[in-house]
């Protein structure tokens, strides 16, 4: 006998499964239209250009599981569950078109194959299902959570690969066809089933035939109203993913012309928003590396899509619906989804975004709500007023003189493009580097490395405006605009080309915002330029009687996560003699913020325990003499955590600029 | 309630003033940011709780000045003033509180007012004269430094909390009155986008001497009252002795200073 | 009575401040000079007894209202009466005191009178034909300027703690002479509900010593150790603007452009670092301490004394330093 089933044996009026089955899938239909008339009351956003790389990162990160499998265990569990059901559904698929068009036999090593493949791809998806449901309600990791919904597909689940399976041992303890020993895991449990008498196991087979039809069908329709839907919106999320660069931040509407900025409700989102909301599957993984969340804020990444699903959930078709008066109060995201506290607990680290495994966005959800608050509302915490009145009137957030900006660097003799315009770079040393204390002397020992190396760098003085980073993330759009066209009609009257920066924060938005507004130059971070230097052997690094010893190198968010420049400062470091360079317990894409981005700097941090802290302590656990920053904003917030723990003087806080100063010998 | 808040347009408090070397009475004025005076931003805040809380009223907004002080007037109907006036003339920037009074007087005597806001002092002169002459010139009971006002729309009265040095008082006033805001008295708010953008394009009406009634004689721009004779940089201060060490010995050697100079 | 200087004596309660002997000191002096006479306006609920003070310091003659009408100040009776007397006498010149009262009232006196006033001034020089060049800070301190006020009488307040309170002399006595004042209830448009009287530790214009905290300082239980100095001291608490936007204290206390302007014998900035904007309200103080971290901080620029270091060792270790030495 040529290996082979009978589909529908044993099975009368099977042909009602084609009728029953329309309730499944317009259940599935019905559900999705609701999803999708949803995500459409999202506002437009084109995300189908670079098709090329939608398609790779498609097949990088959904079929090739490339974010999930960084987390192993349930990588692997999910992996089980995710090729197991694609197979499963291939196998089913196949028989689907075999018994309705007839358009090939499933026989002989066809069938074996096939067979095989599915019961073991069918035990895969149990485990993995057994391993999703010992990690949730036995290991409970505490960014996850478990609502009834969670139970209910683990259940689901594993009652139709359960059912299945005992429908096809029931079939093999009857026929006992030889070759279906392929069928491994029906063949092995059909024995306990043959003590049961020819009868029985045939009405038994046909009952379970049927409960397994029906865990299918409810299977089937479940999954748009449950997190099931992400089989279909996760896919959907990463092939519409973003396409700016991940430093830059989505632009608002035109702000001369436009009525309203930001969101207030779900509708004033994209669709994009709208549909990571409905992508996401309380993962938890945001949570987990969220500083804020971490240091017991009241944000957490993963609520605040959980949260704003809710409400598209509850008020979309509400808001849809409203006419001139607008949507009804409770529609608000502020206060009904988000709190105050937690929109503005965020840093912008961008540790959420790096860790989601479908690339959902937060950080632009948080900051298009932020938007509104501040542009809008005039809501927001009320220390920031003064830093935003201080940016407007003299460009820096202390409000210290503007005309004092060029001050730290008259003595060692840079001068301004209004001097001398013939530079190698435009060196935009940034807020901090011009006016806090700490922050200019790595200027000048930046100044002194360039001038050592025959780099000619000319700065802006006066001219110079704050780079509109902190404003732009703190939401205020407007005031950032202003800055950035001050900044990019400065450098282009100038004909910049080239500019070099010791902040991260300039580093970004320069690079990465400048352009949609006119401003396009090449631009460096000090680590890069200096980094260059000393392979090109113009700076060359001696040990002079200096022991920095045991080094601990902090990647800056905005140097690390938003631009990838991880290795540049390691290479100075490892450069510099006498240098122990150690890792901290997070670092590179894992590393932990400083608690000082997104405008938290100039915020009061009283809820929970202090970001910088946090983080102080964790690098001093590895005993550093030294903790390497490149970013004055991490400095000064670390040098903050040592004198709130009475810690100044245990280890040093320097800038790898600094660092390899001191290590340049004399003349 | 119709509020008329005087605004002023005064330079940054973080700038470096420079006397100008041609005439040496008056300030270099470039490389100046220009800003509403802080304190007036306590009046036109006072004026938008007041009239928020009564709902309903007209905040008006006037300024003396030169063509610059305009920017103080926009920034005032960017926080939400209904409408904001700017008087402004040849020779207006050297008008001295006496002049500025009488200007403002003559203008508000023509408008309907029933509580005049002022900031306690422009950050410029400091002079914080014009309120009180203003109030004698317009025949108004006058409150300095506030730092609480309670209004009662039905009987016209008000009480001002104001600052005396080392305590307070709460001082009853009938309506219309000239109130000084200090710090204090509210937290000035943000101005929303829509009130800048708004702000922008507002047409902010000039008036010059002659449409208010006045000529430069009988503004008392011809003959300050006072009159600034030559500005200075006041004497610099030099850096004295850094004490530096063991905290012990530190505090005794300072304490012995005190003590030689008779400070204690 | 030619040629005459008169000095607004102010009250607190019941008693002169020292400001008013400052004053008296002053316009002796110029008195000296010119050969004219010093007379004081006692205005408010005075003791006549009281006034021998103001004899001591350097007033010929006293004006002494004490009715029950000035018992509370009113502006519009205070000033009705300093400018009914000024029509009637024609005094050379009028001092208040820069406090809150006298800039209240010299204003109106003068528009009354019709005449300016120079405000805040911390110097005055007289020329030889009777002029008066006052010496006043502008734009909080950055700028002294020179200023002059037109006719008479020539009307100033005067900065406290700038001039010092003379020493007083027993043998010289001021008549003392008393008038009525009659006002209807048309003419008190102000009435006092109210007053609070405030700590010690906020009135700043007339302290000899500040302790003030800035930025460094925190948060705002740590101002407490500045209290302490303080009290030791004697003197009152200031602070910077930050250390006031950040909320560590309250604004009464603030120092500066936006804050008060004061000029004590001796100024402690305690984790202060010295923004143009606090320098402008303190620079004129006799002598100034600086306690700060950061060695390159703009206010040793113009610390007598600075002392480098962590302020929280510091200043409790002075506290303790200086109860032993006050006793």
């Amino acid at each position: 006998m040529e290996p082979t089933r009978i589909i529908y044996w044993n099975i009368p009026y099977h042909n009602l499964v084609y009728i029953l089955v329309i309730i499944p899938i317009a259940l599935f239909i019905w559900g999705f239209i609701r999803i999708f008339r949803l995500i459409a009351l999202g506002k437009p956003d084109n995300r189908l250009d670079h098709l090329g790389s939608r398609l790779k990162d498609k097949l990088l990160y959904v079929l090739g599981q490339w974010r999930v499998f960084k987390s192993p265990l349930i990588g692997i569990a999910h992996g089980m569950v995710f090729f197991g059901f694609l197979v499963l559904l291939v196998g089913t698929m196949l028989e689907a078109l075999h018994v309705l068009f007839h358009l090939f036999e499933i026989k002989g090593w066809f069938y074996l194959i096939l067979s095989f493949l599915l019961d073991i791809l069918g035990f895969a998806v149990l485990v993995g299902i057994i391993i999703a449901a010992v990690r949730r309600y036995i290991l409970r990791p505490k960014y996850l959570d478990r609502m009834w919904e969670d139970g209910v597909i683990l259940s689901l689940i594993a009652l139709v690969v359960i059912t299945g399976f005992i429908v096809e041992a029931l079939r093999i303890a009857v026929l006992k066809p030889p070759f279906e020993v392929w069928s491994t895991v029906g063949w092995t449990i059909a024995p306990i089933f043959e003590g049961l008498g020819k009868s029985s196991i045939l009405t038994l087979h046909q009952i379970m035939w049927w409960v397994h039809m029906a865990l299918s069908f409810a299977f089937i329709a479940y999954i748009p109203f449950s997190k099931l839907r992400h089989i279909f919106t996760s896919p959907a999320s990463v092939f519409f993913r973003s396409s700016l660069p991940k430093g830059e931040l989505p632009p608002t509407e035109d702000l001369e012309q436009a009525e309203t900025f930001g969101a207030a409700t779900v509708n004033q989102l994209t669709w994009k928003d709208l549909l990571d909301l409905e992508a996401c599957t309380r993962c938890g993984r945001c949570e987990d590396a969220c500083p804020a969340h971490a240091s017991e804020k009241p944000l957490s990444p993963k609520n605040i899509i959980i949260d704003l699903r809710d409400n598209l959930h509850r008020w979309g078709a509400k808001i849809a619906k409203a006419g001139d008066e607008g949507p009804p109060d409770d529609a608000l995201i502020i206060p009904t989804s988000i709190e105050p506290e937690e929109l503005w607990a965020c840093t912008t680290c961008r540790a959420c975004m790096e860790q989601c495994p479908i690339l959902i966005e937060h950080l632009p959800k948080i900051v298009e709500v932020r938007r509104e608050q501040v542009l809008m509302q005039s809501a927001f915490p009320k220390e920031l007023q003064l830093t935003f009145k201080n940016m407007e009137t003299n460009s820096n957030p202390w409000g210290l003189g503007w005309a004092e900006r060029g001050k730290w660097a008259e003595e060692l003799g840079v001068k301004t493009l209004a001097e001398d315009a013939d530079v190698d770079y435009l060196f935009y040393v940034g807020c901090m580097g011009s006016f806090d204390e700490r922050a200019k002397r790595v200027a000048c020992d930046f100044v002194r490395l360039c001038q050592r190396a025959g780099i000619k760098l000319g700065i802006l003085g006066g001219e110079e405006k704050c780079c509109g980073d902190n404003a732009r993330r703190a939401g205020n759009e407007y005031l950032s605009y202003m800055l950035m066209l001050e900044n990019i009609e400065t450098f282009n009257a100038y004909d910049v080309r080239r500019i070099v920066t010791i902040c991260p924060h300039g580093y970004n938005t320069i690079k990465n915002e400048y352009p949609r507004f006119g401003g396009r130059y090449a631009v460096f971070h000090h680590s890069e330029l200096l980094a260059d230097l000393l392979l090109d052997g113009k700076l060359t690094p001696c040990n002079n009687g200096g022991k920095p010893g045991r080094v601990i190198y902090h990647d800056s968010c905005y140097l690390g996560r938003y631009n990838d420049i991880y290795a540049e400062p390691r290479k100075i470091l490892e450069a510099i003699p006498g240098v122990v360079l150690d890792e901290a317990l997070q670092h590179h894409r894992k590393s932990f913020c400083c608690g000082g981005g997104g405008g938290r700097m100039w915020l009061e941090e009283e809820i929970g325990k202090r970001i910088n802290e946090m983080r102080m302590e964790e690098l001093m656990g590895k005993d550093p003499q030294t903790v390497v920053t490149a970013c004055g904003f991490c400095m000064t917030m670390f040098e903050d955590a040592l004198k709130a723990k009475d810690m100044v003087g245990q280890v040093a806080v320097k800038d790898i600029a600094e660092l390899l100063w001191e290590a340049q010998g004399e003349g | 309630m119709n509020i008329i808040v005087c605004v002023k347009q005064v330079p940054d408090t973080e700038a470096i003033i420079q006397v100008d070397s041609v005439d040496n009475s008056r300030i270099l004025e470039e490389g100046i940011t220009f800003i509403l005076n802080p304190y007036d931003e306590y009046a036109v805040e006072e004026g938008l709780l007041i009239r928020e809380r009564l709902g309903e009223g007209k905040v008006t907004a006037v300024t003396v000045g030169p063509s610059r002080s305009e920017s103080a007037l926009r920034d005032a109907l960017a926080l939400g003033v209904d409408t904001a006036v700017h008087i402004t003339d040849e020779g207006i920037e050297s008008a001295d509180p006496f002049a500025v009074a009488t200007i403002l007087s003559k203008f508000i005597s023509s408008l309907p007012h029933d509580l005049i806001l002022c900031g306690r002092q422009a950050v410029d002169d400091d002079f914080a004269q014009v309120p009180a002459i203003l109030a004698e010139l317009l025949g108004l009971p006058q409150a300095m430094f506030v730092v609480g006002l309670e209004i009662d729309s039905q009987d016209m009265k008000c009480k001002a909390r104001r600052e005396v040095d080392g305590s307070h008082e709460v001082v009853e006033m009938v309506l219309p009155a000239v109130i000084t805001c200090s710090r204090g008295l509210n937290e000035p708010r943000y101005p929303s986008i829509r009130g800048k953008m708004q702000a922008k394009k507002a047409e902010i009406p000039r008036k010059s001497l002659a449409d208010i009634g006045l000529d430069v004689e009988s503004a008392g721009l011809a003959s300050p009252k006072v009159k600034v004779r030559s500005l200075g940089l006041p004497p610099s201060r030099e850096a004295g002795k850094k004490l530096e060490g063991e905290v012990d010995d530190v505090v005794k050697v300072l304490v012995e200073e005190l003590k030689s100079r008779k400070l204690l | 009575m030619a040629r005459n200087f008169w000095v607004f004596a102010e009250l607190s309660g019941s008693e002169f401040r020292k400001v008013a002997f400052e004053l008296l000191g002053l316009a002796r002096k110029l008195a000296y000079k010119t050969g004219g006479d010093v007379t004081a306006l006692a205005i408010g609920p005075i003791e006549e007894s009281n006034t021998a003070k103001l004899g001591h310091t350097g007033a010929d003659h006293i004006i002494l209202c004490a009715d029950d009408v000035v018992k509370d100040y009113s502006t519009e009776v205070y000033a009705t009466i300093i400018a009914d007397l000024a029509s009637e006498y024609k005094p050379l010149a009028i001092f208040f005191p820069a406090t809150a009262r006298g800039k209240d009232l010299a204003p109106k006196v003068a528009a009354k009178l019709g005449v300016g006033s120079a405000s805040d001034c911390t110097g005055l020089e007289m020329t030889d034909n009777q002029r008066i060049i006052f010496t006043r800070p502008m734009y909080a301190g950055k700028i002294i300027a020179q200023v002059e006020t037109s006719g008479e009488p020539q009307i100033a307040t005067i900065r406290p703690n700038v001039f010092p309170s003379p020493t007083p002399d027993e043998s010289r006595k001021a008549d003392v002479e008393r008038i009525s004042a009659d006002f209807g209830e048309d003419v008190i448009k102000t009435k006092i509900l109210e007053t609070i009287v405030g700590d010690a530790e906020v009135n700043l214009t007339e302290a000899d010593i500040i302790v003030s905290g800035g930025r460094g300082m925190r948060n705002a239980e740590n101002f407490q150790i500045i209290r302490e100095l303080a009290k030791v001291l004697g003197a009152a608490v200031g602070a910077s603007r930050a250390a006031v936007d950040e909320d560590f204290i309250s604004q009464p206390h603030q120092v500066g452009q936006t804050g008060k302007t004061v000029s004590p014998n001796l100024y402690i900035a305690c984790g202060i670092s010295g923004a143009i904007q606090h320098r402008a309200g303190m620079s004129t103080s006799k002598c100034i301490v600086a306690i700060n971290n950061n060695p390159d901080a703009d206010i040793f620029k113009i610390a007598d004394l600075g002392v480098v270091g962590d302020l929280f060792k510091i200043v409790p270790v002075l506290t303790e330093e200086l109860r032993k030495e006050m006793g």
